[in-house]
């Protein structure tokens, strides 16, 4: 049954964007029938772009696709759809308002909403990925995993023979990735269906793919049967060499000069109802606290309690001996900056231009008689905030919605970087972004430290956190349960304490509830 | 603190001189019906009914007398719907301005003879901004949806209005109230002096600006080019008036009005902010700003504008009828949208919407003077706001694809 020659076929397909932006390089791949063919890279590496084209959001602007030997040239979803593609998206776009078995059949095109021939083909579908869903609950009540089972469903549903699935399992909590993978296994061992699946996360990768393609900076680095790689070599492919860069900036750093005078930053008994159990926490001057945690941990809570971003949080912060009071322009005012995980919804406004963005929590410092922005001086300052975060923009006039994730990441870094900010508030500054501004990015975090800044951040991947941090606090369930001295720790141990299996016994409180939704 | 030094600043200068002739000044957006499109169709208008009129051997549209006469029409609209949006600039919006204004005239109306004429304004205006900061507070601190608050309020307050006046028209009988009045609204004043100046002020403005930009190679910016053409405008009308530019005194609380709501939202922090209010509410606010007190504070102005706009009906009517201003709402959110005004937040000009009253009003005009029949009116109006609206949109479109 199995075949030699592939279903879908890219030659040196290229992608370059209006604005200049080159995503893809000249992509070769191959995807066969029966097999699971895993995509990885680092953020920014074109993966998206890639899936893009695959399932016809975007054209490509160079190269070729064939599909089942014939070349193809997808305008739209409903074209890729037609032909065989189905594509899952990462940010799964089910109609909330809609039940599971609307869902699944959105793209049918018969007259009538309820037909019960949808019905008898739903229970179908369920059979043949062996779960079964309630057809008539409404998907905005779904968990994520529940959610990301109906898109399986919905794909299937169109009776695609390629389903590209976008990092399928990056929300879920264990139990439901595996439901994602035997019904991935299922499709192409048992259906005989091709899966493109892309991930971070290298062990499922190893577990579950055939072969592997890995993108960087828009090209294919690495094609390969999975069976002759291991993780190591995967990683490598992955980062190239930028790795020690990371390693190098991790060995370049002094410790902080602890035990000088007041602490930096205080926090007493800080708590979220049904968010954050009471942290208090001392940190110095110069001091990077890493915070371990998977998401729902009650990082990002954390982060948004202490910067007074959080109506219901009790507790008192102080900044430098002074307790602040709950609001977050106090908190900008006594120097606080933060960088939020979301960084288009909740860090930057999409409409302004990099400059507008920049002075926004600093306009007194370029504005005359205190009230009066001056343009001419915002938008020197954007020219400097290019040049320092090596932001690739052709001026601060563009608006930083047109940036790629990384550039938009650095704006709302460089936010903070103009006036007299003590505390850095760091929430995944580095998620969805390529390597090259990864690593400029911890770079300045150490950077910052040096000048004597305090710098908090919150990062999935423990590696980065062990480069760059002091002190790691680990978070579990909205409580911090753990802290490690960067020296004394290892990823594995973070891995496994955020996880909820405390080698110590500690803390450990044996709800066995998953990072919740 | 500024971490840029001289040494940076001048660096940066060539560096932008550099970036310039890679980014020529974009004519075609400055220009485009996108940014100018308003004033454009105003332009066509104006054109059009002065042919007609010439034709027909009319009296000639464009005399000075016809065009004050239009600007004075459309001054109540007018201060609502800069006010408006100032509103919809921050992400909501207001559909009660018509019926707090009417509220305004009848606590106007119904007091002036026992408390006098200043203290009775008074009141109308608490009561007005008191109605504002309600709306306000109820979007905001309960968390409703601006356009269901304010559909509610505005069926309310009009309710309060025949409560308030039992349902029959109020009158001033005082003659000292009636004279005071009178001086408030119907007062003409001469304003070629006032138009000469800010002519030469934008111009000067716009001139230094377009030069500075020239001179460190930077392309232009719309607002420079803009300001030119505003002040080459003013200067126009100046001239075509021969020395003596009479108009009404709404006209002359409008300009002012206009134009302090304008600078606000250009040149000042307070309107920086909000724009990202509208633009993103949780990165104003995480980013320091009190997103809560700039969202309630445009309620206050909206009713507060709607008070003031009742407040010169009433004066100009000298009496009130329940039913007064129903539907000018409407009108108000038409000449807002007609402006370019994003329903969504984050963009908006009050110069535009202004025009896009103006529009409005010389359709009106236009119909009186053409003898067209009201009956036309209404599907003409609608057309052209839904051709606005089609404009701006696909305008919007053809620029995300541009980049």
């Amino acid at each position: 049954m199995e075949k030699t020659s592939p279903i879908m076929t890219l030659r040196s397909v290229a992608k370059t964007f209006g604005n200049g932006t080159v995503a893809l390089r000249g992509v070769d791949l191959d995807i066969v029938q029966g097999k699971v063919h895993g995509l990885l890279g680092a953020n920014g590496a074109g993966k998206s772009t890639l899936i893009k084209i695959l399932s016809g959001a975007f054209k490509a602007s160079g190269g070729t696709i064939s599909w089942r030997g014939q070349p193809v040239s997808w305008d739209s979803p409903k074209a890729a759809n037609d032909m065989g593609v189905a594509t899952i998206h990462q940010h799964i776009p089910l109609v909330p308002t809609l039940s599971v078995l609307e869902n699944v059949f959105l793209g049918s095109t018969g007259a009538w909403r309820l037909a019960s021939v949808s019905r008898k083909r739903f229970d179908e579908l369920c059979e043949r990925v062996r779960y079964w869903p309630d057809p008539d609950a409404l998907a905005g009540d779904l968990s994520i995993g529940e959610r990301q089972m109906v898109s399986i469903l919905q794909a299937l549903g169109t009776g695609a023979d390629l389903i590209v699935m976008d990092e399928p399992t990056a929300s879920l909590a264990t139990d439901e990735r595996e439901l994602v993978y035997a019904t991935v296994r299922q499709l192409s061992k048992v259906e005989n269906k091709a899966i493109l699946f892309v991930s971070h996360f290298l062990d499922e990768v190893m577990a579950l793919t055939d072969q592997v393609t890995v993108l960087r900076d828009g090209e294919a680095v690495l094609r390969a049967e999975t069976s002759t790689l291991d993780e190591t070599r995967l990683a490598e492919a992955i980062v190239g060499k930028q790795i020690v860069e990371l390693e190098r900036a991790a060995e370049a750093r002094i410790g902080p000069s602890a035990a000088s005078g007041t602490p930096r930053l205080e926090l007493r008994g800080l708590s979220s109802p049904d968010k954050l159990m009471p942290v208090s926490l001392s940190v110095a001057k110069g001091e990077v606290i890493g915070v371990a945690g998977l998401l729902g941990s009650g990082r990002s809570e954390l982060i948004h309690a202490i910067f007074g971003a959080d109506k219901d949080a009790v507790g008192d912060v102080l900044l430098d001996g002074q307790t602040l009071a709950r609001s977050t322009a106090a908190s900008v005012r006594a120097g606080i900056g933060l960088v939020p995980e979301d960084r288009m919804g909740q860090g930057l406004v999409p409409e302004f231009e990099i400059w507008r963005n920049l002075t926004l929590p600093a306009l007194q410092g370029v504005s005359a008689f205190n009230m009066l922005p001056q343009p001419e001086r915002e938008r020197e300052r954007g020219e400097e905030a290019i040049r320092m975060l090596s932001i690739k923009a052709s001026s601060p006039d563009i608006l930083v919605r047109e940036l790629s994730g990384g550039n938009a990441q650095k704006v709302t870094i460089a936010k903070w970087m103009f006036s007299d900010v003590k505390l850095f508030l760091l929430d995944e500054p580095t998620a969805g972004i390529d390597i090259g501004a990864k690593t400029d990015i911890l770079r300045l975090i150490r950077k910052l430290a040096g000048e004597g800044k305090t710098v908090i951040i919150v990062s999935s991947e423990f590696e980065e956190l062990l480069a760059v941090a002091d002190r790691i606090l680990v978070m579990r369930d909205g409580k911090c349960i753990a802290e490690r001295n960067v020296h004394e720790t290892s990823e594995h141990e973070l891995l496994l304490l955020a996880g909820g299996q405390g080698p110590k016994g500690q803390a450990v409180n044996g709800s066995g509830k998953a990072a919740g939704h | 603190m500024t971490m840029a030094s001289d040494t940076q600043m001048t660096q940066t200068q060539s560096r932008a001189s550099q970036t310039a002739t890679a980014k020529p000044t974009n004519w075609k957006r400055i220009f485009g019906l996108r940014e100018m499109g308003v004033y454009y169709a105003l332009l066509l208008l104006i054109f059009v009914l002065t042919m007609i009129t010439t034709y027909l051997g009319q009296e000639n549209y464009l005399s000075i007398q016809n065009l004050t006469n239009v600007i004075y029409q459309s001054s109540l609209t007018s201060i609502m719907a800069v006010a408006m949006t100032v509103i919809l600039i921050t992400g909501n919006f207001d559909l009660s301005v018509a019926s707090v204004a009417a509220l305004a005239a009848a606590v106007l109306v119904g007091n002036a003879d026992a408390m006098g004429f200043w203290p009775a304004v008074a009141l109308a205006m608490t009561v007005a901004m008191a109605l504002g900061l309600l709306n306000g507070s109820i979007v905001q601190f309960v968390g409703i949806n601006a356009f269901i608050v304010t559909l509610g309020t505005m069926t309310a307050v009009r309710g309060l209005v025949l409560i308030y006046t039992d349902g029959r028209s109020l009158s001033v009988k005082d003659p000292g109230v009636i004279a005071q009045m009178k001086a408030f609204e119907s007062g003409k004043n001469d304003v070629f002096l006032l138009v000469v100046a800010a002519g030469i002020v934008c111009l000067a403005l716009g001139i230094g600006s377009v030069i500075k930009s020239r001179s460190s190679g930077k392309s232009l910016r719309p607002a420079a080019v803009g300001t030119v053409i505003g002040g080459v405008i003013l200067l126009l009308l100046a001239l075509a008036s021969g020395g003596e530019l009479v108009v009404r005194t709404p006209v002359v609380y409008m300009g002012i009005f206009t134009a302090v709501v304008w600078f606000v939202l250009s040149f000042t922090m307070v309107g920086r902010r909000i724009y990202a209010v509208g633009g993103n509410s949780e990165a104003a606010r995480l980013s320091g700003i009190n997103v809560l007190r700039y969202k309630l504070m445009a309620f206050v102005l909206c009713s507060g504008a709607a008070g003031f706009a009742g407040v010169l009906f009433a004066s100009r009517l000298r009496s009130i009828n329940p039913a007064g201003l129903t539907g000018a709402e409407l009108t108000v959110i038409a000449a807002a949208i007609l402006g370019g005004t994003s329903l969504f937040g984050g963009a908006g000009s009050v110069i535009k919407t202004l025009a896009g009253a103006l529009l409005l009003f010389s359709l009106t005009n236009g119909f009186n003077i053409l003898n067209l029949g009201a009956n036309w009116q209404g599907l003409i109006e609608g057309i052209v706001v839904v051709v606005a609206a089609a404009i701006y949109t696909v305008g919007n479109q053809g620029r995300a694809k541009g980049h």
